[in-house]
């Protein structure tokens, strides 16, 4: 059986922060009304290699830049665009 | 996103978001009039795929932010597979997307403060919908 669709949404923000929160509870309507996927908070301090290799099913570029690490942010983008792999930006 | 395209497809390799207050280009640049707390009327150009996804020819969207794309290098939103797809009512870009791309929309506003259990926002639905596929 395949695994559920990782999404994941690339913000550095603190989870409290209003703009994350209203991120969080955004993404769990749409996958709830599509009844399928997972998020996964990525920081930029934790973009490695194998993440911008392996970004998952889809990239959510979330709000509130700056990014402590701006240019992992660009390899994942860089990444999305280059693989097919769908990508929001907000 | 705009930066990215700007140094990998565009050929601006010093682009920068001037945010960070680094030197380079500024293709991400201070609003005139900031859009902090704001409530815009977007336009969506017809047959894009924002369009499409909304099926509306203007949404209200909500936006938090005080940079975008700069005046000067408005062209590059509309070369090298990028579109533009939104445009508020100064003619200002609020969203563009790529067509040469399964699904790829960066926004100048956050359509996350526009959404519900009930309503959720049609984009952020595409975009799952498009994720899953």
């Amino acid at each position: 059986m395949p695994g559920v669709p990782v999404i994941s949404l690339v913000m550095d923000l603190p989870d409290e922060a209003p703009a994350a929160a209203a991120t969080f509870e955004a993404m769990d309507h749409a996958i709830g009304a599509v009844g399928a996927g997972e998020l996964r908070l990525v920081r930029t301090t934790e973009i490695d290699a194998e993440l911008v290799a392996n970004p998952g099913a889809g990239v959510f570029i979330g709000p509130g830049s700056p990014y402590e690490f701006p240019d992992r942010a660009d390899d994942v983008i860089t990444s999305a665009r280059t693989r097919g792999i769908p990508l929001v930006g907000t | 996103m705009l930066v990215e395209h700007a140094r990998n497809l565009m050929g601006i390799e010093n682009a920068v978001h001037a945010e960070y207050g680094l030197e380079g280009t500024a293709i991400v640049d201070a609003l005139a009039c900031s859009l902090v707390e704001t409530e815009i009327t977007v336009d969506l150009a017809p047959g894009s795929r924002l369009a499409g996804i909304h099926g509306e020819a203007s949404v209200v969207e909500r936006t938090n932010c005080n940079y975008g794309l700069n005046p000067e290098f408005a062209h590059i939103a509309d070369a090298k597979g990028l579109r533009v797809s939104a445009r508020d009512d100064t003619g200002e870009v609020r969203a563009i997307e790529r067509t040469d791309h399964p699904f790829f929309v960066g926004t100048l506003y956050q359509p996350q403060r526009t959404t519900s259990t009930r309503a959720p926002h049609p984009l952020l639905v595409a975009f799952v919908r498009a994720a899953i596929a």
